[in-house]
């Protein structure tokens, strides 16, 4: 018999790399000029991953911060009227979610609600309208004033602006085109604010956020447009006393114009 | 063929806004008026925000009616002195009114008090035109003799104290009423993003007993002042005018005055103000419509001064 050497245990595996993404936007700067009907901007991007574990892409664009003003519509003595409006702080002048499927099946609920991913996960809430106090014997806690409707707000707030093609959540917005190749399209509207915006592209594995990158977009008047608009903003009073000459100039030139006598 | 509106920050179509001046241009030119009140609803309509139409009217309404006096003051149509006491108090109005329009908007109820508004005065004042209108028709063709104007003037115009001459009006009255009457007229051009010659021009028949022919004219002079005043403190406080959207309506309205004065002549002075009662009718009724109907969205965002 020959002795033979127990087998070796084979060689621990190497933990394979972690997961890296990469991406990109077609363009990095949207021009709003006198024919600006909104924009398509086309973000694409790969995921580098030795072990080709399986993995979610999810995209978020946020415009600009813009507080939103809300007011409801409230029956007094047979006539509608508005309400006290209520200001929420937080929300985005633009908001994308975009994901190769719905956020639900990515990541669980905390996940969702700490990245700020989904228009049910924003951040916005009404400062305003809340106060500390102590309840239960249990001290800070934020109770709003809008009690039980808050969310009724909340949910009127996102509706709105989903309504004005502000806010979108697109559960099949990133396409994978290839292995690890994905793109998405994200349709910036006439009424897009100006302004700087983020897009956070995230790497799920396993309901985890693994990788991300940031990408910055500017949204920017330009040419005529710009002009006036600083104009009007910055120095407010010229800009109406010289489109008030203007005005004036305009209807006297008329009038010579069609003299008939 | 849009174009973007730098100020309104929206996309509107050229040859639609243009075609709206021409056609209130039209309006205006056939029966005297600036039209405003017809415009600043449809232009809401049209998704402009409503405080960037109102405050973009002015300018539109100090042109179309520049436009006019012209023709008017060359005809001496026009009561300078009457309508500089007028512009006085237009001027104490406008200040009134766009500080008024700023309040509301902070208050979030800026939308809701237009609304008012416009079903208020719209309502009355159409409401009355109509009836006058259509009992003066109704004599004529029955052929029965036109009742003599009831020239007698109200006492407590002769009342007050203050009294100053009018020489081309012939008028000897003191200057409290045609001051109020243009301060009124001012808080409603800022508010409503109208000129106010319909509120104006019965006014100054029927309360001031100015002769008709100088009414139109004078009227007009007002409307200028206050309207001029108006669009450079509501460009001032609130940053709502938007030129790029005036120069468009002001290019079809000039258009338009033109034809309309012609086809003016075409219509008998009672038939003219029967059609015209009805146009301001319906705006009123539909702009306060939305007072009473149960809205689809019970929420609405507020444009502007974001919190």
């Amino acid at each position: 018999m020959i002795d033979a050497s127990p087998p070796l245990p084979p060689p621990p595996p190497f933990p394979p790399p972690p997961a890296v993404i990469a991406a990109a936007l077609t363009d990095t700067i949207v021009q709003v000029k006198s024919d600006f009907r909104g924009a398509r901007i086309v973000l694409y991007g790969a995921i580098f991953d030795p072990a080709a574990r399986p993995g979610d892409v999810v995209v978020l664009v946020r415009g600009p911060e813009q507080p939103v003003r809300i007011t409801r519509k409230e029956k007094v003595a047979g006539l509608w009227l508005n309400s006290r409006p209520v200001v929420f702080r937080g929300a985005p002048g633009f908001y994308r979610a975009a994901s190769n499927r719905p956020l639900d099946d990515i990541a669980h609920f905390g996940t969702l609600r700490r990245l700020g991913a989904g228009v049910d996960h924003l951040s916005i809430n009404a400062p305003a309208e809340q106060r500390v106090e102590t309840r239960y014997g249990v001290r800070d806690v934020v109770v709003s004033r809008l009690g039980a409707d808050y969310y009724v707000w909340r949910r009127a707030v996102v509706r709105l602006k989903e309504n004005a093609g502000l806010y979108r959540e697109d559960g099949h917005g990133v396409r994978f085109v290839d292995q690890g190749l994905f793109r998405a399209e994200i349709d910036l509207p006439a009424g897009a604010p100006t302004g700087v915006y983020r897009a956070d592209i995230l790497l799920f594995q396993n309901g985890v956020p693994v990788s991300t990158r940031t990408r910055t977009l500017t949204v920017e008047k330009v040419g005529f447009e710009r002009a006036l608009y600083v104009w009007a903003h910055d120095r407010p009073w010229s800009y109406g006393l010289a489109s008030m000459a203007f005005a004036l100039l305009a209807g006297w030139a008329a009038s010579a114009a069609f003299r008939r006598d | 063929m849009d174009i973007y509106l730098p100020i309104a920050e929206v996309a509107v179509n050229v040859p639609l806004i243009v075609g709206l001046g021409a056609l209130v241009g039209f309006i205006s030119g056939m029966f005297g008026i600036g039209g405003g009140f017809l415009m600043t609803p449809i232009l809401v309509f049209l998704g402009i925000p409503p405080a960037v139409a109102v405050s973009s009217m002015a300018n539109h309404v100090a042109a179309s009616s520049t436009s006019s006096v012209i023709a008017y003051s060359r005809r001496r149509a026009v009561d300078f002195r009457m309508g500089g006491v007028l512009a006085a108090g237009g001027v104490v109005g406008a200040f009134l009114g766009v500080e008024l329009f700023r309040l509301l908007r902070l208050l979030g109820q800026a939308d809701l008090v237009v609304s008012a508004a416009y079903l208020v005065f719209l309502s009355v004042i159409g409401g009355l035109m109509l009836v006058e209108s259509v009992r003066t028709i109704l004599r004529r063709r029955r052929g029965g003799p036109t009742p003599p104007r009831r020239d007698r003037r109200p006492v407590w115009l002769y009342g007050l104290p203050l009294k100053m001459r009018f020489p081309r009006s012939r008028l000897y009255i003191s200057v409290i009423p045609p001051l109020a009457l243009g301060a009124f007229v001012g808080v409603l051009s800022a508010i409503m993003g109208v000129g106010g010659g319909f509120i104006l021009v019965p006014a100054m028949v029927y309360v001031l007993r100015m002769p008709a022919g100088m009414v139109v004219g004078t009227s007009l002079m007002q409307i200028i002042v206050t309207a001029g005043l108006t669009g450079v403190l509501q460009a001032g406080r609130n940053q709502t005018v938007d030129i790029v959207l005036a120069a468009l309506l002001l290019l079809g309205g000039i258009v338009g005055a033109q034809f309309g004065a012609r086809a003016s002549s075409r219509f008998r002075a009672e038939e003219l103000r029967a059609i015209l009662a009805v146009i301001v009718l319906v705006v009123g009724l539909r702009m306060g419509l939305g007072l009473f109907l149960t809205p689809d969205e019970p929420f609405v965002l507020m444009s502007g001064l974001g919190g």
